[in-house]
């Protein structure tokens, strides 16, 4: 700070000067320091000091402003802290996706539910021959036989139903099983046939 | 000009061949293109309203009959055969082999086997032609001597004999199951895939501890061609119900006859599923005798019906 730079601020504190030069200024930082000391020097001849003083008031007042917008928007150390969240945020979406992923398999047996009934519903057209039973719908491998429901027209209780239900398909399963056990058994292999069984009259 | 008509005869040879050729002679060529050639079929099959896209390589390596089966839709399930051995690896189970000499799912394995042992089952007789997949073929109807099983028919390539579609059918001509082949690849050289699985190690075959003798079941009546393939007694897959268990077949269609305690659930007395499987249960007694099988419901109560213990 030069000679002139400090008599254009004393002259500043003593209101001297107008009001462009007050305004440059305070735009000066450097220049807050000296305004304040020569203000200390004033009020110290005017004898108008207080008994306590904040030296560095300008300070705590930057520092208040400083803080101000803080109370607008989040202070840096919160945002800091929000930082891990947000990262957290990222495996909630993960979860989401399994939660898709179930939703969406849910859908498909659903889907296979609702195909089924629709054969169900068919099943009453099929000139084959239907007795007792509406028709079961099965699939070639034992292991993933899809079944529509097999409902009785004799008023049988749903447990019933159900329970015979799962003896049909066991046993379709099982003759499905076979079929693969049994693949490597050819007519020609074995000593049994029909004419080796004698006719036995009850 | 003789030369000439020589030469016309000798390029007409083969294809006065075929035409000579007897339906049986059709489905012999049939079952050795089966198992000798090196092919890869893209083929689609029908099963009530199910549709499943399928692939099936097959070729030999060492001297061994190499397939590997793949379902295209929906969760893998395939299965590999090598030698005499076919493993099936699925995503709901441990991958487990078995002895056979077929993948078993697709075509009848008797249709790579003898065809002499359907004879006394089925007749052959020779159909038209058609252009299946592409290509030229001809129709060869496989009809039951009674009606007592469903009949078959199998489109046949004229080139390589491997076949090209594949229906069985009721006596009243409903179709029951439909193998429809897209695409047939002849191939030079054993596929990449078959090298794999012929070095791959497969899980050995599942062991049938369970497989006892069984008693001595009889049949007072079978329809003409039936046998006897294999009896024991077991306990069924799902439910752990102790059976005793007769496997019947006439070389295409396999019936399979449990005898079992009558459960507290009646089973129905016959039950027709719209791909050709049935169902008929007999009560005797506290006992119950339930048969299976794609054959007519009707067969399988009268096969139900004959079953004796001696």
């Amino acid at each position: 700070m030069d000679k002139l730079g400090q008599e254009w601020v004393s002259a500043a504190v003593d209101g001297e000067v107008d009001a462009q030069t007050l305004a440059e200024l305070s735009a000066d930082k450097d220049s807050h320091e000296q305004w304040r000391d020569y203000h200390m020097i004033g009020d110290a001849m005017r004898g108008e000091l207080p008994k306590t003083m904040n030296l560095d008031l300008s300070a705590s007042i930057a520092a208040a402003i400083e803080l101000e917008p803080a109370i607008l928007v989040p202070v840096q150390p919160k945002l800091e802290e929000s930082q891990p969240t947000k990262k957290s945020n990222v495996i909630p979406m993960f979860k989401q996706f399994g939660q898709y992923a179930i939703a969406a398999s849910v859908a498909l047996v659903a889907v296979v539910g609702v195909q089924n009934y629709g054969q169900d519903s068919a099943i009453d057209a099929s000139p084959l021959p239907v007795l007792n039973t509406r028709p079961l719908v099965g699939s070639v491998t034992p292991v993933s036989l899809q079944t529509g429901s097999v409902k009785q027209n004799q008023g049988y209780s749903n447990v019933q139903v159900m329970e015979q239900r799962q003896r049909i398909n066991a046993y379709i399963q099982d003759h499905m099983l076979q079929q693969r056990l049994n693949n490597g058994v050819t007519i020609g292999d074995n000593s049994h046939s029909e004419r080796d069984l004698v006719p036995v009259n009850n | 000009m003789r030369l000439f008509l020589l030469a016309l005869l000798v390029l007409h040879f083969p294809a006065m061949a075929q035409e000579d050729m007897s339906a049986k002679a059709w489905l012999d060529n049939m079952s050795q293109a089966l198992r000798d050639k090196e092919y890869k079929i893209s083929l689609i099959q029908l099963q009530a309203d199910h549709i499943r896209p399928l692939v099936y390589i097959h070729g030999k390596i060492e001297d061994q009959e190499v397939a590997f089966l793949e379902h295209l839709n929906g969760p893998p399930k395939n299965a590999v055969r090598v030698g005499n051995t076919v493993t099936f690896i699925e995503h709901d189970q441990p991958a487990y082999s078995v002895n056979a000499n077929r993948i078993q799912g697709i075509l009848p394995p008797a249709f790579a086997g003898n065809i002499s042992a359907l004879e006394s089952g089925y007749t052959f007789v020779l159909g038209g032609r058609s252009r299946l997949a592409g290509r030229p073929s001809q129709l060869v109807r496989i009809i039951p001597v009674d009606d007592f099983r469903y009949g078959y028919q199998v489109w046949l390539d004229l080139d390589t004999y491997l076949p090209l579609r594949y229906d069985m059918l009721t006596q009243d001509k409903q179709l029951l199951e439909q193998l429809l082949v897209v695409e047939l690849l002849v191939l030079d050289d054993v596929p990449a895939i078959l090298n794999e699985a012929y070095k791959q190690k497969w899980p050995g075959v599942i062991s049938q501890p369970t497989r006892d003798a069984g008693d001595n079941w009889k049949f007072k009546w079978l329809p003409e061609g039936f046998k006897v393939l294999v009896k024991d007694s077991h306990r069924l897959m799902g439910s752990h119900e102790a059976v005793e268990y007769i496997a019947l077949s006439d070389g295409i269609a396999n019936i399979s006859v449990y005898v079992a305690r009558a459960g507290d659930a009646m089973m129905p007395e016959e039950l027709v599923t719209r791909n050709g499987l049935s169902l008929a249960t007999e009560r005797i007694g506290n006992a119950e005798v339930v048969a299976v099988g794609k054959v007519p419901a009707e067969t399988l109560s009268r096969v139900a019906k004959s079953i004796t213990i001696e």
